[in-house]
């Protein structure tokens, strides 16, 4: 029997993908995304919702841009209306528009498809793409599947990752 | 020089049987001539014939000494059969669990180019009501097109049908082309659709004039669903696939039944295309066309026993056309062409293996096939497909192949369990599933699929069901994933 690391469905060995949400399960072992103790909710949330917008917007052509809260590196979101984040692993044939892997996305639990970000006009939504450890906006866990709305400064947390909305006006 | 008798023909056996198949074509044989039992006076030569097979073939030096002076053409396997496993051995240990077997097939032709068979085609053409317009027009076009490209040696005859079936260019030699494209051009539409009575004529035309030379095939357009006559066409296409004529179907628009297309052409190695533009009838039916051409061996099918504790859960062909095929004996594999390799991806469950058992039987049987230019068409070899035992599991990960050939099945499995859970009235269930695979799509760049995904998601939220388009849109598109050219395809 192997459990599935992404949604814990249970297939017979010798299965190669997760007949229920297609993650390889073969040869895993060392790349599966890193299940994180959940902390309790909005332990930190109050701390997150202070964290004042980045100073200075980067002088990019992007309308929309994300800051990796920890490292303060900026990440333009542009040319297209939707993006994938998550972290690219070896032997993956997965590979996010958004690699986080850089930035340290494995020892925070970003799955290696973690998250969307959908663009329409004025409108930027975050939508959690049933990752192991989920994604919180400014504290709070979203639900997965579910586009939800994003404003200028909102955090989006993948696993462990802080990640700071930045919309020019 | 005299040819040297052929004893394997004499027995009636193929050139790689088993000691087994040795013995008891004999003993069939003998009896059969036996000169106590038979008063024909030809019959004692004959019956010495006989024992003398037996003597030289029973005996595995003998055998192999006069394997050598047979000529190259019965001796040398003309298709190259390669197996692949997702792992080398089977652990014994006391859970069931899965292997997948990939099974190519190719011509063992070296560079030698073999001229096309001739090919024996009708063309089963839907004229309901609904064909109207451009449908229409582009299949006409289309067809006289490929009347014109076709070679003397070609027989083509051109069905039409609604509520009934006319030939309106019937099977024959020395045929007046032009003669065809003008009974091309009047077809008109008018009625409805009942692809029985189409595809029975259609069966009766490439039936006068099936050859194992030729490629005998029927390809049905239809834009249409049939009502209750669909039994009576799987009856139809198992006769088909006992006479060896293949079944291919071109489906446009959202109103047919896939999955009786679909059936159709794994009773008969054939094929079903999803149309969504009329304008792209054109390009399926010349690729079909260039497909059934090019055809090195026919009609492959496999005929074969499961082995003990084991099953087989799932066929898929992946090479050269994606199909869907039977899981008990006899598959029809359709044709092993000259270009490219005919590739089967099988997924088998294995019982608990307790601790003492050696090597476990997979598969046992035959393949058969027609090779079209050969004086003696029909040819079979032997097909063993088995796996050692082990302690331990096999550390390696699968082959590549295996494991992007299964990354993109499970997204065609996983669209194929959406449509059952829909079936069943499980929406919630449905819906989790199309979620999964728009996340896997979006991760491949199918950005046009994984949003098709999850319109369908949200489709079946509000009605219960798919969209008709859609949900051949999502199954046709998974399903073209695994062909190698997807690769490049990004989304737009």
């Amino acid at each position: 029997m192997i459990i599935c690391p992404n949604c814990r469905h249970e297939e017979i060995s010798g299965a190669i993908f997760c007949s229920e949400c297609g993650t390889l399960l073969e040869g895993l072992s060392g790349f599966t995304t890193q299940n994180i103790p959940s902390t309790p909710p909005d332990q930190n949330a109050e701390v997150e919702e202070k964290v004042q917008p980045a100073q200075v917007i980067p002088d990019l052509e992007a309308d929309v841009s994300l800051c990796v809260v920890d490292t303060g590196q900026v990440i333009p979101l542009d040319e297209r209306e939707e993006f994938t984040l998550g972290r690219s692993a070896e032997g993956q044939p997965i590979l996010p528009d958004i690699d986080l892997a850089p930035y340290r996305a494995y020892e925070n639990g970003v799955s290696r498809l973690h998250a969307s970000i959908k663009k329409q006009g004025r409108q930027l939504t975050a939508t959690d793409l049933g990752s192991v450890n989920g994604t919180r906006l400014n504290g709070q866990k979203i639900p997965p599947h579910k586009p939800c709305a994003l404003n200028h400064g909102d955090i989006l947390t993948l696993g462990k990752l802080k990640i700071q909305i930045l919309i020019r006006r | 020089m005299p040819e040297p008798i052929n004893y394997y023909n004499i027995l009636g056996i193929p050139f790689d049987a088993t000691d087994e198949e040795v013995r008891t074509a004999y003993r069939e044989a003998a009896r059969r001539v036996h000169p106590d039992t038979s008063k024909n006076p030809d019959t004692a030569e004959h019956f010495i014939l006989i024992q003398r097979a037996y003597e030289v073939l029973s005996n595995p030096d003998q055998r192999s000494s006069y394997d050598l002076t047979l000529p190259d053409v019965f001796t040398k396997p003309p298709v190259l059969l390669s197996t692949m496993f997702s792992r080398s051995s089977i652990q014994r240990k006391s859970e069931p669990q899965l292997i997948y077997v990939l099974l190519k097939l190719s011509a063992n032709a070296g560079n030698t180019k073999y001229t096309n068979p001739p090919l024996n085609v009708c063309l089963v053409i839907d004229r309901s009501t609904s064909m109207q317009g451009t449908v229409m027009d582009t299949v006409k076009k289309t067809a006289i097109e490929l009347v014109r490209l076709l070679r003397p040696e070609d027989i083509i005859s051109i069905v039409s049908f609604s509520d009934k079936a006319d030939v309106i260019v019937p099977a024959g030699t020395n045929q007046d082309r032009t003669k065809v494209e003008k009974s091309i051009q009047m077809l008109n539409p008018g009625g409805g659709t009942e692809i029985f009575k189409g595809l029975e004529q259609g069966f009766a035309e490439v039936k006068r004039y099936r050859t194992p030379k030729a490629v005998n095939h029927i390809i049905l357009i239809t834009d249409g669903r049939t009502y209750g006559d669909e039994p009576a066409c799987e009856v139809l296409a198992d006769q088909a696939a006992h006479l060896k004529i293949g079944v291919s179907s071109l489906g446009i628009g959202g109103k047919w039944n896939d999955v009786f297309l679909d059936r159709l052409a794994a009773k008969t190695g054939g094929s079903s295309m999803y149309i969504s533009k009329p304008r792209d009838v054109e390009i399926l039916l010349k690729e079909k066309f260039r497909g059934l051409g090019d055809c090195f061996a026919d009609r492959a099918y496999l005929k074969f026993d499961i082995g003990p504790g084991t099953e087989l859960r799932y066929a898929f062909r992946l090479q050269p056309e994606t199909s869907m095929l039977e899981v008990n004996s006899p598959i029809q594999l359709g044709a092993i062409q000259q270009v490219s390799k005919l590739e089967v991806l099988l997924e088998m469950y294995i019982h608990p293996v307790s601790s003492e058992r050696g090597t476990i039987n997979l598969i046992k049987g035959r393949l058969f096939f027609d090779i079209p230019h050969r004086a003696d068409p029909q040819y079979s070899m032997r097909v063993e497909i088995t796996r050692p035992t082990s302690n331990d599991p096999d550390p390696m990960p699968p082959p590549q192949a295996i494991v992007h050939a299964m990354s993109q099945l499970t997204l065609y499995r996983m669209q194929e369990r959406a449509r059952q859970e829909v079936a069943k009235g499980n929406i919630k269930e449905a819906t989790r599933r199309l979620q999964f695979l728009a996340t896997n799509l979006i991760s491949q760049g199918q950005r046009d699929l994984a949003r098709t995904v999850l319109g369908e998601a949200a489709n079946i939220q509000q009605n219960s069901t798919f969209s008709e388009d859609g949900e051949k849109r999502i199954k046709y598109g998974t399903r073209a994933l695994l062909l190698p050219s997807s690769k490049e395809e990004k989304g737009s």
